[in-house]
């Protein structure tokens, strides 16, 4: 299932979908990855809010944040998150943000 | 195969998209039958098993055949299923709620060519392409769900369960000689995906075994969080782990004498699988009904703590299936749905006519509400 990318001299372990397998392993090359994938031209302050507040609160809860919590915490309504991350808070900022992927029946 | 572009450029991905459209509407695939006297049916009434009519008010008629399909289907299948539409129906066709396939002519000289080419339709191996029945009190469509076809967290199949067991009961779909309809439904583990709850007789996939814990992986690919929250029983607590390579890493514990095999801790955390092959098997369940007919809606209940999974064909299970059926067409009375005929007659004669084993497994003890499910009267049959 693993795979690895090479990037701009690092390297990243990613599954079949795409997310990082090590959060640990993120990095600013990690964001240009995504980027291409996801189909984000550039980023702006407001994706890295969205990024900052994931990545915050996933190592201090150990989980996301459900989506009303990122919304509230990021001042987004979650139509403006589509906007900035066209696949959505799950599939495109946490995998941007190398959180696991999302679980259950998705 | 080459690669062929259906105009989606990947550059621009959001450009000339299209979204929030939502389904077409119903109305544009009416019949014309349908559509004239729509919300002015009068009466409707059963031909035979699997044909219906309905009369408007106006005085026109519309009969309906219904056969059974397999729910999963390829392309070409469906590609059969327009053509007889073309042929037979003006193109136009529907699928009902436990997906068979509902044909409508408008008229009575209709019936019988449509009746005629459905019926000699069949697969190569011999299997009819086309059943007609699923009416009146008899056994229609088994709604199940996607087994080892598709999904990540299934105890048992359910194309291959559902189609043993559709073997065994036919005559029954083809046929009203029922107290009442009989729903069979099927769901390849307790998400119960579908029906199951609420079915006269219901399959439902089952695992024994606790989860195996992959504890190199389990803190990088799961929240740890939801998989604690996860667990009904609180069998699983936030655990530091010592790797074989001497790394300690964060991960979980799971008290196995708590564990009831659910699964729920997997479907969060893909670090924690637990199918199994002598494990996993299959529970039956019966008495339940969404209607609210004479009697209120039930739940069903357990029956069969565990049978093996004896791929392809289950004997066991379609026999004890079988066997209940048999025993609510002789026992039961004219409209007494299965679960009516238990609660009539006492589930421990029940537990007797069908020659089932009652074992502690069928006793609830999850939480408060299992006290409610004990017997708390001097009434009961020896």
């Amino acid at each position: 299932m693993a795979e690895t990318i090479e990037y701009n001299g690092k390297s990243f372990d990613v599954d079949e979908d795409g997310f990082l397998l090590d959060f640990t392993q993120f990095t600013e090359e990690w964001l240009e990855i995504v980027m291409k994938e996801e189909g984000i031209a550039e980023l702006n302050e407001e994706h890295k809010l969205v990024i900052d507040v994931l990545q915050d609160y996933y190592r201090k809860n150990g989980i996301a944040p459900m989506v009303r919590v990122l919304s509230k915490l990021t001042k987004f309504k979650l139509k403006h998150i589509y906007e900035l991350f066209p696949s959505g808070p799950g599939k495109g900022a946490c995998k941007m943000a190398g959180l696991p992927k999302p679980t259950g029946c998705v | 195969m080459a690669f062929i572009s259906s105009g989606y450029d990947p550059e621009k991905p959001m450009e000339g998209r299209i979204t929030d459209i939502g389904p077409k509407h119903y109305d544009q695939f009416y019949p014309e039958v349908i559509k004239k006297n729509k919300g002015k049916w009068s009466h409707h009434e059963i031909l035979e098993p699997g044909v219906l009519v309905h009369v408007a008010e106006s005085g026109d008629e519309v009969f309906t055949v219904r056969c059974g399909g397999a729910r999963l289907m390829s392309a070409t299948h469906i590609q059969e299923i327009c053509d007889i539409a073309d042929k037979h129906c003006d193109g136009k066709l529907r699928f009902t709620t436990r997906n068979n396939i509902e044909f409508m002519v408008d008229s009575k000289d209709k019936v019988d060519a449509l009746k005629a080419d459905l019926s000699q339709r069949k697969f190569p191996g011999g299997s009819y392409k086309f059943p007609i029945g699923g009416t009146g009190a008899g056994i229609s469509n088994i709604v199940h769900t996607q087994g080892w076809i598709h999904c990540h967290t299934p105890a048992t199949d359910a194309s291959g369960t559902v189609k043993a067991t559709m073997d065994e009961v036919f005559s029954d779909f083809q046929d009203h000689r029922l107290p009442a309809k009989l729903k069979i439904s099927m769901a390849c583990c307790l998400n119960m995906c579908g029906a199951v709850h609420c079915s006269d007789i219901a399959i439902l996939g089952y695992h024994r075994k606790p989860p195996i814990l992959d504890h190199e992986y389990l803190d990088k690919v799961c929240e740890v969080p939801l998989a604690v929250a996860s667990c009904p029983t609180a069998a699983i607590k936030p655990a530091k782990v010592e790797l074989a390579n001497g790394e300690t890493v964060n991960s979980v514990a799971v008290r196995d004498e708590r564990c009831m095999y659910c699964g729920n801790c997997y479907t969060m955390c893909p670090s924690m699988p637990l199918s199994d092959k002598e494990g996993d098997g299959i529970v039956l369940m019966a008495g339940g009904k969404v209607s609210n007919r004479i009697s209120a809606p039930k739940f069903s209940k357990v029956v069969v703590a565990f049978l093996p999974n004896e791929t392809p064909r289950w004997p066991s299970m379609t026999n004890a299936i079988n066997k209940m059926i048999e025993e609510y067409a002789k026992g039961a009375r004219k409209y007494e749905r299965f679960g009516d005929w238990t609660d009539r007659i006492g589930w421990e004669r029940f537990f007797d006519v069908c020659e089932l084993d009652f074992t502690h497994h069928l006793i609830d003890d999850f939480r408060d509400a299992a006290y409610q499910s004990w017997r708390q009267t001097t009434q009961f049959k020896f």
